[in-house]
């Protein structure tokens, strides 16, 4: 890819419950951090990116844009979409046609400020026909495993295991979690609480399978490759991103049992990078409930179809920080993933991009993954609504 | 706040399940679209509208929702799933209905999966009282239990009459019962109501019937538990049963309202009769009676009625054409006697205990039945069966006996015990009992009594045709009564699911 976008500089709050916050002093907070890592002027800024889902629901804010204008007292141009990896996508887009040099990209959410609703805000991201026969946030993933179980015939002992490896991805994820001071759970869970949650539940999902309501912000600086080096002596390139996007409605589509959307970004991303799907060492996926991280590890690649619970059961057994997958090793949400690292919609990208780019640079703390030194390659992917949209983003180190 | 473009955009394309089919690769669509998404410009004006209302379809997969999103919190625990329809070419969300998940009820989703659904007529979900009540189909109930499904085919008519008469009927209540005593009486499920209740008897007597629903002219419903006090349940009738031919959003069909207690369905019996008897355009005409039949909580003024109260609709299709039964005269008569009402915008109506029965009831029941026996030369023993209205049990049978009636003449409508008094539906429904078991050549008297008060009284004559369209309808008034699939209900559940969404 040309003219590759660089990453100099990332921020983010703790995401969890932030009642006593205004949004405003969320977004302010990531983008100090981020500033404040490479030395960046708030007048050095030429756009910014911003993306949340529900602010003017949550907090009646309309137009976010100026919002940011009042808080950073600029005018440039400032451009608000749902997603981060949207509003990153198009900051990209503008460092490579050369329109920008230093832009910068945040992302932010207030979930907590309508807990009582904002369950039925999260049906904006499902089609009206689902909602209106009753569909929850968590009923399509329920049902994708439900298919998913159909679709490959599981049943009896490898039924008990496939629950099990999904029971272990929160278990894991809860793990990585401990180790990551912005995470919203720092604490361990066990698989038995993963399985007596469903249980409780009567359902194939419950409590422990699903990623919270938070909230928080996440930012980063994004600049041209020729001026990075002004602000880093490590910037983390965007070497490849691609997105794609899927019918609004889940019942609607040909396959129940995948994201084509994370498959088709993922094709063209790789592409785009120029790099082996095995190159990746670090990956962050959009789990927002264990089936999506499941689900997630086959449409990105690295699982045959059908065949990720055995890899993440068989790695789980014993674990060890990482998926043993056919022999390779594949580092999977060190944040602790949206299940405990949280996910306040808005800023989940930011978040997924932070360990990323943390993990590159080595400077995730005790989180650090060392394969012959810092990994060269890390994958985001990011989601909107139930694999409606999908977004995947591959970052390269210094030494890549 | 409820909007109502929006409203009257969704219950369009939800009640009815509207979708579409590209004619030229056979893709499928829910929803109704100009093109075919596959096929692109060319499809324009190649797309053919189809429906899914008579339809039966799959139930791929589900789960259990238990925490409902806010609007649907009535509903308790619900099963949620994906159904596919003609081999999966279109698919559509689901939510199972007429099933009350019990507190610690473990579900084998894998036992649901793959089972045949009937789409159900229903409410959508709980809005504010002042709130346009929001419909959909996208409720479902398995083909293999309670509610089979049922293939709607028209038939050509093949043979006129002179009278007008009966050309088919449907009998509606839920699988829901309350059993007390000797009496057992229907109870709708929560998402149910007067409004879901007409239209799904409508639904059964199209298909009993075999008539086009285009040709129907005109369509009454009469009920006194409207959930509101203006806007017709016979408008969503018309649309949802699309009576009368479509044409730019509307249906070339007259509808109206009727309310006159427990006869507003009954006194519209001789005008749809006439009306297809008059020579104009309208070939066919439809009469429900619908209730989700209003009472007091017991410990309340007028609570008596809490004892009695049912669900369901009933309907009636008239014509000139493939009768099952001739009408052979009428007569009805009224006074001005308050012994049942409701005020307007109270929820529960009062009566006056023991006035409603001898200055009301049985007299105006005695007049008519009299009055039109003299009129026809007609003895008790030149009719077959009696029918009467069923407030309770001991009242059709005292005016049965006391106008010289013997068992077998009128056990047979007596159906009071199986569903409590429906209403509107009441002498209907005892009425259809006889029709589904009588001979050709027998008559029916059929007297219905509505408070405030009058009486309409019928007399019937069943054709031969009666005995062919009997296997048209799977589901009888006995099957509704005697059935292995019904559910029966605590009080305080009776009264959770009366009260409704």
């Amino acid at each position: 890819m040309p003219n590759r976008p660089a990453i100099v500089a990332v921020g983010r709050t703790k995401f969890g419950e932030h009642y006593e916050k205004e949004p405003e002093k969320l977004i302010e907070e990531a983008w100090l951090r981020a500033s404040e890592d490479a030395g960046i002027e708030r007048k050095d800024l030429e756009a910014c990116y911003l993306s949340d889902y529900f602010l003017p629901i949550t907090n009646k804010l309309g137009l976010e844009e100026g919002f940011l204008s009042e808080l950073t007292e600029l005018h440039v141009p400032m451009e608000v979409t749902r997603s981060f990896s949207s509003a990153l996508s198009n900051a990209c887009n503008a460092i490579q046609a050369g329109r920008y040099n230093i832009v910068l990209v945040g992302g932010i959410e207030k979930m907590t400020d309508r807990w009582d609703k904002i369950r039925d805000d999260l049906m904006l991201l499902e089609d009206p026909w689902s909602y209106y026969a009753g569909c929850t946030p968590e009923a399509n993933h329920e049902l994708m495993l439900r298919a998913y179980i159909r679709k490959y015939g599981v049943k009896g002992e490898d039924l008990e295991k496939l629950d099990i490896a999904l029971a272990q991805v929160s278990v894991k994820n809860h793990l990585h979690a401990t180790k990551n001071e912005y995470a919203q759970y720092q604490r361990k869970i066990t698989v038995e609480q993963v399985l007596n949650a469903r249980k409780e539940a009567r359902k194939p999902l419950g409590l422990y399978d699903f990623a919270p309501i938070s909230d928080g912000a996440s930012a980063l600086i994004l600049t041209s490759d020729d001026v990075a080096k002004k602000f880093t002596e490590k910037p983390v390139h965007v070497l490849g991103f691609a997105s794609a996007t899927d019918y609004l409605t889940f019942p609607a589509r040909q396959d129940l049992t995948r994201f084509t959307v994370s498959e088709i970004a993922m094709k063209n991303a790789l592409k785009r990078a120029g790099i082996n799907l095995w190159e990746i060492q670090v990956l962050e996926v959009y789990d927002q409930s264990t089936v999506m991280e499941m689900i997630s590890l086959e449409d990105l690649g690295f699982c045959k179809r059908g065949g990720a619970w055995k890899s993440i059961y068989q790695s789980c057994q014993d674990y060890r920080g990482y998926y043993e997958i056919d022999g390779r090793r594949l580092f999977v949400n060190l944040n602790g993933g949206l299940k405990a690292d949280g996910n306040p919609l808005g800023a989940t990208g930011g978040a997924q991009i932070f360990e990323v780019v943390k993990q590159l640079k080595g400077e995730a703390g005790e989180r650090q993954v060392m394969i012959d030194g810092t990994p060269k390659y890390g994958c985001v992917l990011e989601l909107e609504g139930f694999g409606t949209k999908g977004y995947v983003y591959i970052l390269g180190g210094t030494s890549s | 706040m409820s909007s109502e473009p929006i409203e009257r955009r969704v219950s369009y394309l939800g009640d009815r399940l509207k979708g579409c089919r590209c004619l030229i690769c056979g893709k499928e669509y829910f929803e109704i679209r100009d093109y075919c998404g596959s096929c692109g410009r060319k499809s324009f004006g190649k797309m053919a509208n189809i429906d899914l209302f008579y339809d039966k379809g799959v139930l791929e997969v589900c789960t259990l929702v238990n925490e409902p999103t806010n609007k649907f919190t009535k509903l308790g625990s619900y099963v949620y799933g994906i159904v596919s329809f003609h081999n999966g070419k279109i698919r559509v969300p689901c939510r199972l209905t007429d099933r009350m998940i019990r507190q610690g009820e473990e579900i084998d989703f894998s036992a649901f999966e793959g089972r045949e659904v009937v789409p159900r007529f229903r409410r959508r979900y709980s809005v504010d009282r002042s709130d346009i009540i929001p419909t959909i189909s996208l409720a479902f109930t398995f083909a293999d239990e309670y509610y089979p499904h049922q293939e709607y085919a028209v038939v050509k008519p093949n043979k006129d009459y002179d009278a007008p008469g009966i050309v088919g009927y449907g009998v509606y209540t839920s699988k829901f019962r309350i059993k007390e005593g000797n009496i057992t009486r229907s109870v709708p499920f929560v998402d149910e109501d007067a409004i879901t209740a007409a239209v799904e008897a409508g639904k059964l007597a199209l298909i009993h019937s075999g008539v086009d629903s285009e040709l129907v002219g005109k369509v009454y419903v009469g009920s006194e538990s409207n959930p509101y006090a203006v806007k017709p349940i016979a408008s969503k009738v018309a649309q949802v049963l699309k009576l009368g031919e479509e044409d730019e959003g509307v249906q070339g069909v007259d509808a109206v309202d009727t309310e006159f207690a427990c006869k507003a369905a009954t006194s519209m019996f001789k005008d749809a009769a006439s009306l297809v008897n008059y020579p104009a355009n309208i070939q066919y005409s439809m009469v429900i009676g619908a209730d989700n039949s209003q009472a007091a909580p017991r410990d309340c003024p007028g609570g008596e009625l809490d004892l009695f109260v049912g669900f369901g609709g009933c309907a009636y299709i008239f014509g000139k054409t493939d009768l099952i039964a001739e009408i052979e005269g009428w007569y009805s008569c009224t006074s001005d006697t308050p012994d049942f009402w409701r005020r307007d915008g109270e929820p529960f109506p009062m009566h006056g205990g023991r006035f409603t029965g001898d200055p009301a009831y049985f007299k105006h029941i005695r007049k008519a039945a009299k009055k039109l026996m003299e009129r026809l030369g007609l003895k008790p023993s030149d009719i077959n069966y009696f029918v009467a209205h069923q407030p309770n049990v001991q009242f059709p049978v005292r005016i049965a006996k006391e106008l010289g009636f013997k068992e077998e003449q009128y056990l047979p409508s007596l159906q009071v015990a199986n569903f409590g008094n429906t209403y509107s539906g009441s002498s209907p429904v005892g009425l259809a009992a006889v029709l589904d078991i009588a001979k050709p050549e027998e008559r029916i008297l059929i007297v219905s009594y509505g408070s405030g008060a009058g009486s309409d009284a019928y007399s019937l004559i069943t054709t031969s045709q009666i005995i062919e369209k009997r296997n048209r309808q799977k589901m009888p008034v006995a099957y509704q009564a005697q059935n292995p699939f019904l559910e029966y209900v605590d009080y305080t559940t009776y009264r959770r699911l009366k009260l409704g969404m």
